[in-house]
């Protein structure tokens, strides 16, 4: 670039210009932020509260006090051991049964083999509440309301999306060739599919792992229609503090204590997966 | 042998193994949804008779009859109209900007508007009731200005609306976007080039190409909004509420299953033409992929 | 049809500079071609003369009118891409009726127009087809047609005809040059084939690095490079790295007299402008190909200080490899620092003793 050339030009004119091309942009972040940050910022602002009272805009006092008490709170234990062990219940049944599953749909031929794979489509043809409603009927005569089991059972089907449509396209994206010259190399199938084959769809089978296990846990509305009473969970915890307790911190410490795991969880799913193919895990 | 026997050999070989190994998700899809679907619709339409079963619209007529079930599902059908539009008249604007704009600002404005994929929609309902709730922080700041309060949406049909907007933002956001992708610029620019404005462009170049991308989000968005349980029920008013918590009080507390039922397959029923461009969507998606 | 002046027009993506201080002034009616490398920058300058692309510095001025800060749809230009960019969603009148229509001119004329434009282009009759069904060539004809219909004060071409198979692309140029003659238009196209500059342009400007090497009509492009870039990059030229010593330049064992000062230069000769004479002895170069093109022979030698050189030669001359010949030049030029420095008159030239 010429020297010359650029100072004719003028830092004025140029930043001018630069900003009325971006007043659309600077529009769009500023009303996002407003709109997907004021809630969040708000909560986290509570957690660390001790004494906020209207209507002061800033918090009479900051502290951990309610950390503390969230993390004794008997029912927040429970909660927490209910919520991990269903989803990792879940989990490893959902890997157990969808990862050799989508191997075959991927791999191998069988009579039906699209017919059946499109019947997970019907996963995504049925507003979901709905779903659970018919199920719970049925539930509701074999004795599964209120039943742990019920619950997982349900969990499984939702988790049927992540954990085999995400792997079936991983293991698609293999180049066969790679595995034929691992064969002409003088490598068993068995080992093809250990070291050629498993390393290329680890990442997107950690993906749907993560993405099984995050959302398994947060789940509200199967544990709340299926598993209520009896199955409390962290989010049917949340709910009740909502609904009845007193305390503003409970609920926001508790807010806190769940979105900064799940938030670091997805960020890594974000990592193996990219915008795009995780809107398409997620059905969009 | 040849090489084509020993590869149909090799695939007969393997063929009850591929089923043995689908057979488990299959039958949960089968015995999960399938069943339960195809028994609810059956059920709602008949009744026993001491002659044997027989064909009844009762539980429907009832539905239909009954003005609490319907002016829960007007409700519902109003909820599911005003978030679609918002929804596509948020994120059409923020997808042109984020596909044909060359700024730096496109990273920052993607991840935001990504976020709520990253929170749960019980705690989205926790900070929302905080934040716009009595006494929230919209309330603070405005009598911090000075200002009177305005009407909280906390417990009217605007509080599920808010919320639902902010939780289905990312995923409709990322349709739109996927429809844009196939916009050329270089249509845009000879749009441009033969005098179209920006109006112009959207109306007779960019809107025609994505008609059908528009229609899928939407579809995504209605199917979504009618299974909508979480947010309604703890940001919405009690009466009237959406089909979601309408369905669940009605088999849980009311105890009765028939008419939860019933309505489940009324919402299948509104929802089925939207499902379909929905499942179709997804099915050619899978399928480009694959090839 | 306009005069287009460009002047010490500049683009920055980041840090690196697309165009550099770039200068240049189009006649009316005439045909222009950006002729470079790809990565030199021609098709950012048509863009910003489109107005798709905003200069970081210079100015662009349209029959004496700024437009320099003007967006594309208030410009006097037409665009035809690479990609063609048809809209897939009309048919073909849709697509060269849209930017009438948005004139919000009487349809009976937009009609009129429309069928006259694709008249020109000589796709009468296809009007109702949809744009997949078309041909590639066709396709690029409906975006030709498109832009013809405005009448733009300038037509802008942007490598149109690079996705085209090399027959169609030297019909569809012919008949560019043709339509271009007729209506009488100011041209601007961009390409990265010189076979194509050659045979179309009025002029060529030929762009390296963001920067105008040299803009010239396309004899004297050939015959008289300003740059060594020019030299090598238009035709098929033999450029050897040398020295000057006491006004000889000495190189593949040429002795060639130039009056300049003494150390490096760089000879350029064109692969018909050398001479080449069978000898018997071990001295002079040796023919390591000939390759019979029917109108000429090729020939590739290699000279002692094993420099290799393409000569042409005219066919039944008996040529083979492994034999030996002397060098001589009929034409000649000199670049020093890329820059030509040294050119004989053509009634300068004498062969120069052999060595």
């Amino acid at each position: 670039m010429s020297m010359p050339a650029l100072r004719r030009a003028g830092p004025a004119s140029l930043g001018l210009s630069r900003l009325r091309a971006n007043g659309a942009g600077i529009t769009i972040a500023a009303l996002l932020s407003l709109f997907i940050l004021t809630p969040l910022v708000n909560v986290a602002i509570w957690a660390f509260t001790e004494i906020w009272r209207y209507p002061a805009v800033i918090p009479q006092k900051f502290g951990f006090r309610f950390w503390g008490d969230v993390l004794s709170r008997g029912d927040v234990h429970l909660a927490m051991t209910t919520s991990l062990s269903l989803a990792a219940i879940v989990t490893a049944l959902s890997a157990l049964i969808c990862l050799p599953a989508s191997y075959a749909f991927a791999r191998m031929d069988f009579p039906g083999r699209n017919l059946f794979f499109m019947s997970f489509l019907t996963v995504y043809a049925f507003p979901k509440f709905g779903l659970y409603i018919t199920i719970a009927t049925i539930f509701l005569g074999l004795g599964l309301i209120g039943n742990f089991w019920g619950v997982v059972l349900i969990q499984l089907v939702s988790t049927l999306m992540f954990m085999v449509w995400i792997p079936v396209s991983a293991f698609q994206n293999v180049d066969r060739r790679q595995e034929e010259a691992a064969r002409d190399a003088g490598a068993s199938p068995l080992r093809v599919f250990w070291s050629i084959t498993l390393p290329q769809v680890l990442p997107a089978i950690s993906a749907a792992v993560l993405l099984t296990f995050v959302n398994t846990f947060y789940e509200t509305e199967v544990a709340w229609l299926i598993g209520a009473p009896e199955v409390r969970t962290v989010p049917l915890l949340m709910v009740r503090f909502i609904n009845s307790e007193l305390v503003v911190q409970y609920g926001a410490v508790l807010s806190l204590l769940l979105w900064v795991p799940s938030f670091v969880l997805l960020m890594l799913v974000r990592r193996f997966l990219g915008a795009q193919a995780l809107g398409r895990a997620l059905g969009a | 042998m040849s090489r084509a026997e020993a590869t149909r050999q090799d695939t007969k070989g393997r063929r009850p193994i591929g089923l043995l190994l689908v057979a488990v998700p299959v039958f949960l899809v089968l015995s999960l949804i399938v069943w339960p679907v195809a028994l609810s619709v059956f059920d709602t339409l008949t009744v026993e008779t001491p002659s044997g079963v027989t064909l009844s619209l009762d539980a429907y007529r009832f539905f239909f009859s009954d003005s609490f079930s319907l002016r829960n599902l007007w409700m519902t059908v109003q909820v599911a109209a005003i978030c679609t539009a918002l929804l596509l008249a948020i994120s059409l604007p923020i997808a042109l900007y984020l596909r044909f704009s060359t700024s730096r600002l496109t990273g920052y404005i993607q991840a935001l508007a990504l976020f709520p994929l990253f929170v749960p929609s019980i705690l989205l309902a926790y900070a929302l009731i905080r934040t716009l709730g009595p006494n929230g922080t919209v309330d603070i700041l405005l009598s911090a200005v000075g200002l009177p309060k305005l009407a909280s949406p906390y417990l009217t049909i605007w509080g599920p609306i808010i919320g639902l907007v902010w939780d289905n933002l990312p995923l409709t956001l990322l349709i739109v976007l996927a429809g844009l992708g196939n916009v050329s610029r270089a249509s845009i620019d000879a749009a441009r080039d033969v005098g179209a404005n920006r109006v112009q462009l959207l109306r007779y170049i960019i809107l025609p190409r994505i008609r059908s991308t528009l229609l899928v989000a939407a579809s995504f968005v209605i199917l979504g909004l009618f299974s909508a349980f979480t947010l309604p029920y703890l940001l919405g008013p009690a009466v009237p509420e959406m089909m979601g918590p309408f369905m669940r009080r009605t088999i849980i507390d009311v105890d009765d299953p028939l008419q939860a039922r019933t309505q489940a397959v009324v919402t299948f029923l509104i929802c089925a033409a939207f499902a379909y461009f929905y499942v179709r969507s997804i099915a050619r998606t899978r399928r480009e992929q694959s090839s | 049809m306009a005069t287009l002046e460009i002047k010490n027009l500049s683009r920055l993506f980041g840090n690196t500079c697309a165009v550099d201080d770039l200068s240049l002034t189009i006649g009316d009616g005439e045909l222009v071609c950006l002729l470079g490398p790809s990565g030199s920058g021609k098709s950012t300058v048509l863009r910003m003369i489109g107005g798709f692309e905003e200069p970081t510095a210079g100015a662009i001025l349209i029959d004496g009118q700024d437009v320099t800060r003007v967006p594309p749809e208030r410009r006097p230009t037409g665009m035809v891409f690479q990609s063609h960019a048809l809209w897939t969603h009309m048919n073909v009148f849709a697509n060269v009726a849209f930017g009438l229509k948005l004139r919000r001119l009487p349809k009976d004329e937009i009609r009129r127009r429309v069928n006259g434009s694709l008249a020109t282009v000589g796709l009468e009759g296809y009007g109702e087809r949809k744009t997949s069904q078309l041909s590639g060539g066709q396709q690029q004809r409906v975006a030709l047609a498109r832009s013809l219909v405005l009448e733009p004060k300038i037509l802008l071409l942007d490598e149109p005809f690079a996705s085209l198979d090399q027959h169609l692309r030297e019909r569809l140029r012919e008949e560019v040059r043709e339509i271009q003659r007729r209506v009488g238009i100011t041209m601007i196209f961009v390409t990265h084939g010189q076979d194509e500059a050659l045979a179309i342009a009025d002029r060529i400007a030929v762009m390296r690095d963001g920067r105008l090497e040299q803009l010239s009509r396309p004899d004297r492009l050939y015959r008289q490079p300003q740059t060594e870039f020019v030299a090598g990059f238009v035709g098929q030229m033999n450029l050897l790295q040398g020295a000057i010593r006491s006004n000889v330049m000495s190189v593949a064992g040429i002795d060639l007299p130039v009056a300049l000062a003494d150390g490096p230069a760089t000879l350029a000769l064109r692969p018909e402008d050398i001479a080449l004479e069978k000898r018997g002895d071990d001295g002079g170069a040796d023919v390591m190909r000939v390759t019979d093109f029917g109108t000429h022979l090729s020939i590739e030698v290699r000279t002692r200080c094993r420099q290799r050189l393409k000569i042409m030669a005219p066919p039944g001359t008996g040529w083979s490899a492994g034999m030996r010949a002397t060098l001589s030049a009929r034409k000649f030029s000199v670049y020093r620092d890329g820059k030509l420095c040294f050119m004989p008159q053509p009634c300068d030239v004498r062969p120069a003793a052999a060595a």
